[in-house]
């Protein structure tokens, strides 16, 4: 397979250089492996969607010191085991960096390949940049140092959350933890327990329930009112998050509740009215950001048509921190990627709700949040209904992010 | 005993809209022997019909057109697909209807985009039937019950009671004597999976109100409507009737409880099990899902015609 890689990648070689005439420094490829069919698709192809509409705003900006960069696009349709394939696709295409975020489990692929790859090919190194793969063990025990987590994990969630709910008088003492699960879920379910203490609140129950399975909620919503809790906190997502939402609404129960993924398309919609009052933490939402923000979303729609969602911002930030590396990288015959992995660790870009950064101590980015609730009087309304997300504290990113794992033994090039 | 009403009445609820769903399939296999797999898909189709019809009619027109545009759709695939490939065998009928799954998930991402529908419940049946220990008990899941129990009525009486189901029933044991006697046979099986595909319709502008109207309603059930199909016995309604049930009430019941192996071992005297973590510690409403499968395995273990299904 090795040999088969290595050939493939001659024959591109070859096939440049007899082609077109090579141009005074190579082009940097940017790899997208992204769930482009598969179940879930219609989430996750949205952060393809908003890197290929990032590095075209890049390129327009100048690109890497006037040069453009190259996107390139593999459909993982979701798994891993074509994941590993279009991993090996990519870097026979000539892919630099690898760019991934709908799913933690091929992101985990792509994490492990990339290691391999670089171990065995120390002169084809490559890049792994995570834009929304939230698992904490990235950071954690498979940290490396050509791997970039621009995604937030359950801890930087919960933190965010609770501190501006408890400082919202929204939080309650009497928490209940629902979540999906796997790996996110466990993350969401510890890092709830976690902060119970410094936040003052007690975890009355928690549950884990299958991943897009459960189609009835309803004996859920009958266990978090046996339990009497004040507040339910969640990291479902899509249908497990609108069917658990509608549910409570429909049976009356007074509970508020503290999410991380109402803003995904089609959630508000579909859930209606019993999301009003509900909170949410993101990277990302327009109101909180002002004019800039509209300024990035006019550009956005310029040339994608359309105004971007919360995963698609997240991969323009992701492209324009590539752009800001990229500034102190020379252009050469051949890419470097350790000269740009070491400028990728100092790049900050300022979005309009606060500056980004990368820790360089395990590649998690310092990414401000902003803690949200569904309101009618939010400025952008969601879905075509009459509700969006009215902002109630930006958290900077030095604030936000989570502790350094013990886990993360980062092997850095001499 | 609060818990205990509650989840009775929410697994009973919940039980008899798989049995919406599963009805057509188990009828389709019991008479024409064909296990169709798009049958998830005509619920789905029904929920967006629905929609559609209901946009411009209100939700009761809808109730009544849409199940008939998918029985019209059922009646176009059963003639023009299954038909012509029916005499190389039922490998080759699952095949068909194995494909079309994936070309209607695809149409209906196609023609109504990525993400759930707003499609709300209408007015009139969104209030609250009871208030039982703090719980609003919604009236729309008293409609899902009710019209599932009529549809479970009226399909037996139409099967045991009227010529029709007469005709039907033996144009399954003996179609060619049934065609001598002057009937026609493959519209009979054309009327039977049109019909089946109705009921799926039926199930899916119910349950599109309550559930969300989205592009994988298809695949959240349709695994579930086969494990009841298979507990019941393939081809029997009564059967399909109990096992929906019973996987209904389970599913609620599990939720629940936090029972876990090494509780289990505790009972027997074998304490500490806890301790070796893994497998010993998972709670039971963890692992909720699992159980029409693991119901699913004892009944093909303990009786493979499933419940009520007949010795082959």
């Amino acid at each position: 397979m090795k040999f088969g890689v290595l050939t493939a990648f001659a024959m591109t070689a070859v096939a440049a250089f007899v082609g077109t005439p090579l141009p005074a420094a190579a082009q940097l490829k940017v790899a997208v492996i992204e769930n482009l069919s598969g179940p879930g698709s219609a989430t996750n192809r949205l952060f393809a969607v908003g890197m290929k509409n990032g590095l075209t705003l890049v390129n327009k900006a100048g690109g890497w010191k006037g040069q453009p960069i190259e996107y390139l696009e593999y459909d993982s349709q979701g798994s891993s085991s074509v994941a590993a394939d279009k991993v090996r696709a990519a870097i026979a295409d000539g892919a630099h960096i690898l760019v991934s975020g709908g799913s933690s489990a091929v992101a985990g692929q792509i994490v492990e390949d990339v290691r391999k790859q670089n171990l065995r090919n120390p002169d084809r190194r490559v890049i792994f940049m995570n834009v929304g793969a939230e698992a904490s063990d990235f950071t954690g025990e498979k940290c490396n140092f050509y791997s970039f987590k621009y995604a937030m994990n359950a801890e930087i969630r919960v933190k965010a959350l609770v501190t501006a709910m408890k400082a919202a008088g929204a939080l309650g003492d009497r928490v209940f933890s629902i979540n999906q699960n796997y790996s996110w879920g466990k993350d969401m379910e510890a890092a709830i327990t976690r902060y119970a203490g410094p936040m003052g609140y007690t975890v009355v129950d928690k549950v884990l329930h299958d991943v897009s399975k459960v189609q009835d909620f309803s004996p859920y919503v009958a266990r978090i009112k046996s339990s009497n809790a004040s507040t339910v906190i969640t990291g479902n997502w899509g249908s497990d998050l609108i069917l658990l939402v509608k549910e409570i609404g429909a049976s009356g129960l007074k509970v508020q509740l503290g999410s991380t993924f109402l803003e995904l398309p089609g959630t508000l919609s579909s859930a209606g009215a019993s999301t009003l009052g509900y909170y949410t933490a993101d990277f990302y939402l327009p109101e909180a950001g002002g004019a800039a923000a509209k300024a990035l979303f006019d550009r956005y729609k310029a040339i994608a048509g359309t105004l971007p969602t919360t995963s698609e911002v997240k991969s323009v930030v992701m492209a324009q921190m590539l752009q800001a590396a990229l500034a102190n990288v020379e252009l050469g015959p051949k890419v470097d990627t350790t000269k740009i992995a070491l400028a990728l660790e100092k790049a900050k870009v300022q979005t309009p709700i606060g500056e980004i950064s990368m820790r360089a101590a395990d590649h998690q980015a310092a990414v401000p949040l902003v803690v949200s609730v569904v309101s009618k009087d939010a400025s952008f309304k969601v879905d075509g209904t009459d509700m969006g997300f009215k902002p109630v504290k930006v958290i900077p990113g030095p604030e936000a992010i989570s502790a350094v794992q013990e886990t993360c033994k980062m092997d850095r090039p001499s | 005993m609060d818990f205990f009403v509650v989840s009775l009445l929410n697994g009973l609820s919940y039980g008899l809209l798989l049995f919406m769903v599963s009805a057509g399939l188990t009828l389709v296999f019991g008479m024409m022997g064909v296990l169709n797999f798009a049958h998830s898909s005509f619920y789905m189709l029904g929920a967006y019909f629905g929609y559609s019809v209901g946009r411009l009619t209100g939700f009761w027109p809808a109730l009544i057109v849409a199940p008939l545009g998918i029985a019209f759709l059922g009646a176009l695939i059963e003639r023009y697909l299954l038909r012509p490939v029916h005499r190389h065998g039922h490998a080759h009928e699952l095949l068909v209807t194995f494909g079309l799954v994936f070309i209607i998930d695809e149409l209906v991402k196609l023609l109504y985009g990525n993400y759930p529908l707003k499609n709300p419940m209408p007015v009139e049946l969104s209030f609250s039937a009871f208030r039982l220990f703090g719980l609003d008990y919604p009236f729309y899941r008293v409609f899902i019950a009710l019209v599932a129990i009529v549809m479970f009525g009226a399909i037996l009486a139409l099967s045991r009671f009227t010529r029709v189901g007469l005709i039907v029933r033996a144009a399954v044991r003996r179609p060619h004597m049934v065609e001598a006697l002057g009937h026609n046979v493959p519209m009979v099986f054309l009327g039977v999976f049109a019909g089946g595909a109705a009921l799926a319709g039926l199930a899916g502008v119910v349950a599109g109100v309550f559930y969300p109207t989205g592009p994988s309603m298809a695949q959240e059930l349709g695994v579930i409507v086969f494990v009841v199909v298979v507990v019941g016995g393939l081809g029997s309604l009564e059967g399909a009737f109990v096992a929906s049930l019973l996987i209904g009430i389970f599913s609620s019941f599990a939720v629940g409880v936090n029972w876990t192996l090494a509780d289990a071992f505790a009972l027997v005297g074998v304490a500490g099990a806890d301790l070796w973590g893994g497998a010993f510690t998972v709670k039971l409403s963890t692992v909720a899902g699992a159980i029409p499968f693991v119901l699913m395995f004892l009944v093909l273990l303990l009786r493979p015609a499933g419940l009520l299904g007949e010795r082959q």
